[in-house]
């Protein structure tokens, strides 16, 4: 019993400890204040620590990466030639941290803030960007919900999720027509938090409108799931004709190789925002189980030739591959250096000025340049299909983007 | 309480089965299908199974030393990197790096508590604590520093599925699996058959009177420690077939491993594979059971539930 109460009593300082983590790394402050020339600060706030590193640790690099290339273009031409100087903060993926971190970059003088990765961490730094009336660009953050308090101060570039489940199930329908191949029936595994239920919800009302039933409806824990096996099977047992996983990279890798070891009958797998379908190391971490996945997602542009410079220049300078979050990371400092260049000045409302009146042609795979409405959101971010061909992530639709012929139906490999 | 354990085992058992019998029917009644049901069972044991190997080396650890290692998720780590380099490197079958991390695991161990674990022995059990909560983040974040961000998994050759009742394991979960039930076993004989594993239960039984009659207790700590950990290198490579390696992996079980041994009893090995097996059944049909809700929801009633009813865990008797 005394065992007890104290595992309780050291389990509790234990979680207090790790939630009062987060000091800022010493050395990041430079001196130089508002004279003209000289440098601008971009403050960047992404997971550099943790589970979601990873990605974060991209993100952060492809934004440096982006004002090297700027500066070495001569910098701010509107501004002397001011340089972009990007300072990092790691927000660890704690909502709390993020903020703190925003607060501490802001008093360092940052004109603006680009990040975070997670929805959570993107609603509290949007508030603390909002009350210091300072632009925030999201680079990936999905849920509707941080765009709808208001706020004046932050744009995203990324989809929301009502899009991308909108868009997911016009994709799938359309794919399904073009082939001939009638989608019925589709379930849905996704995982619990506001991000896979706010795509559900939005894929369900669209796929319903359209004639397709929606179900089962299978949700599961992203951060502790070691398995999905008993998940894919009741998917077998419900014998339906698609099945659609939102989630992220770890969970994507783990719903593949169940699905290579139960085999339902399936004509389709078709992720929805899915964090792991579309990336170059699924198809090596999957094997043969993720060939002829689908995922409809936001993705760069694999087209544009300025796109693969990017990627090349990119993968040279730190060997690797450029993943869709971390150009979204090098699009959202773009963002910024051009509202820069049209408001001639680095006074933060001003910049919001210029921001949100912005129109800039992008590497992202987006139908039209990067522009915002009044709530913050571009206009042109859509989703567009990637599957997994041969071994290779390809865009297969719509046209206008397509690497290659769509793979329809395409039943999980034997 | 052990007295009259004998009577109230049958008892126990009948009401065991009972929970199981109504559970696997309303699974039944809910899916609508036999298969998913069997599946869920299947999944639950093997999970529970992996849950159970990651839990053993803590309650070895706990039951002894008074020592909550936080470090515990961290060490398993290390331990799945050094299969992921043994085996992509030195082209080693993944099982085999098993000779490797265990031993260099029980190193490991046997080096942080001799030269700083055994330093805060005795004063406040906090001090240990944030030691262990210090080692696992300094560890954890070294790997992230050599390792980098980037996932990484290790190939097995012959992972075909194995098939049963219409249910489906991977080679891979099920070797995992052996592996856990193995290492208990062994642990068990070692703590219960050879002197050293008495000198082990002397000290934690009693530390003063294992001192008097002549036990070192300090060596007895580090090799307790180093056990412990040995155990966790065992879990990683164990595990490492089948999850995305990252420098956070470990912490992923951590959690879950700190209920079963709360409901294994606390020091209890048996205990601690026994209540992995619970938990994994409890979380596969719970998921099943309730389909929309968090699989842990189920994980936790049962826990609570426990708590409730025997505060000192299933197979409670400090040790």
């Amino acid at each position: 019993m005394r065992n007890l109460r104290l595992v309780g009593l050291l389990a509790a300082l234990g979680v207090a400890l790790a939630a009062c983590g987060g000091s800022a790394p010493p050395g990041t402050t430079g001196q130089e204040g508002d004279q003209q020339g000289g440098t601008i600060k971009i403050g960047s706030i992404h997971p550099l620590t943790g589970p979601l590193a990873f990605d974060g640790q991209q993100m952060a690099k492809a934004g440096k990466f982006a004002a090297e290339r700027i500066n070495a273009q001569g910098g701010i031409k509107s501004l002397d030639g001011a340089k972009l100087q990007v300072l990092d903060a790691d927000s660890k993926g704690e909502p709390e941290v993020g903020q703190s971190e925003a607060q501490r970059l802001i008093q360092e003088g940052a004109a603006a803030l680009v990040g975070p990765y997670q929805s959570a961490v993107a609603s509290n730094v949007a508030a603390v960007a909002e009350r210091n009336r300072v632009p925030f660009l999201i680079d990936v953050a999905v849920a509707d919900s941080i765009l709808e308090q208001g706020y004046t101060n932050t744009f995203r570039i990324q989809p929301n999720a009502s899009s991308m489940g909108t868009k997911g199930a016009d994709y799938l329908a359309e794919l399904a027509e073009a082939s001939g191949t009638p989608i019925r029936s589709v379930a849905v595994l996704h995982e619990q938090t506001d991000f896979g239920k706010s795509v559900l919800a939005a894929f369900k009302a669209r796929a319903e409108g359209s004639g397709m039933k929606v179900g089962p409806e299978i949700s599961y824990d992203a951060v502790n799931v070691s398995d999905l096996t008993t998940e894919i099977t009741q998917v077998k047992a419900e014998g339906v004709d698609a099945l659609v996983v939102t989630g992220y990279y770890r969970d994507g890798v783990l719903a593949a190789k169940a699905i290579s070891s139960v085999r339902p009958d399936v004509k389709v797998v078709f992720g929805i925002a899915n964090g792991a379908f579309d990336l170059p190391q699924f198809t090596s971490d999957a094997g043969k189980a993720g060939e002829g996945f689908f995922d409809a997602n936001y993705h760069f542009n694999a087209r544009d030739p300025e796109m693969r410079k990017l990627a090349a220049d990119f993968k040279a300078k730190y060997g690797e591959d450029i993943r869709t979050s971390s150009v979204l990371a090098y699009e959202a400092v773009r963002v910024i250096a051009s509202g820069l260049e049209k408001a001639g000045t680095r006074d933060p409302q001003q910049l919001r000025e210029a921001i949100s009146g912005l129109s800039l042609d992008t590497l992202m795979a987006y139908p039209g340049p990067i522009s915002f409405d009044k709530t913050g959101q571009n206009t042109s971010a859509t989703p567009i299909v990637m599957q997994v061909q041969g071994g290779t992530v390809r865009q297969v639709f719509p046209k206008e983007f397509a690497e290659a012929e769509p793979r329809f139906p395409a039943p999980p490999a034997r | 309480m052990t007295r009259r354990a004998p009577l109230s085992l049958a008892a126990r058992l009948a009401v065991a089965a009972a929970v199981v019998a109504v559970v696997l029917v309303l699974a039944y009644a809910r899916s609508g299908s036999g298969i998913v049901v069997s599946q869920a069972v299947l999944t639950g044991l093997l999970l529970g199974g992996v849950y159970g190997l990651v839990a053993m080396g803590l309650t070895l650890i706990f039951g002894v030393l008074d020592i909550v290692n936080f470090a515990h998720g961290a060490l398993m780590t290390v331990a799945m990197y050094g299969t992921v380099l043994l085996a992509s490197h030195a082209g080693l079958d993944p099982y085999l790096t098993l000779l490797v991390t265990a031993p260099a695991l029980f190193g490991i161990g046997m080096a942080l508590q001799s030269g700083l674990i055994n330093r805060t022995m005795g004063s406040s059990l906090a001090n240990q604590l944030l030691l262990t909560l210090g080692i696992g983040l300094l560890i954890e974040n070294v790997l992230l520093l050599s390792f980098g961000s980037e996932p990484r998994s290790v190939a097995v050759g012959y992972a075909a599925p194995l098939r049963a009742f219409g249910a489906v394991a991977d080679l891979t979960r099920v070797i995992a699996f052996l592996g856990a039930l193995g290492l208990a076993a062994l642990l068990y004989l070692l703590l219960q058959r050879t002197r050293v594993g008495t000198a082990i239960r002397a000290v934690a039984a009693n530390p003063d009177g294992a001192q008097l009659v002549g036990i070192d207790v300090r060596r007895m700590y580090v090799l307790t420690f180093a056990l412990g950990t040995a155990c966790a290198g065992a879990a990683g490579t164990l595990v490492a077939p089948f999850v995305t390696v990252e420098a956070t992996t470990g912490e992923l079980f951590n959690i879950i491993a700190f209920v079963v041994v709360v409901l294994g009893g606390m020091g209890n090995v048996v205990g601690a594979l026994v209540g992995g097996l619970l938990i994994g059944l409890t979380e596969q049909l719970g998921g099943v059971l309730l389909p929309e809700q968090s699989p842990l929801l189920a994980v936790f009633v049962v826990f609570v539930l426990v708590l409730f009813l025997r505060p000192q865990g299933l197979f409670g008797r400090s040790s």
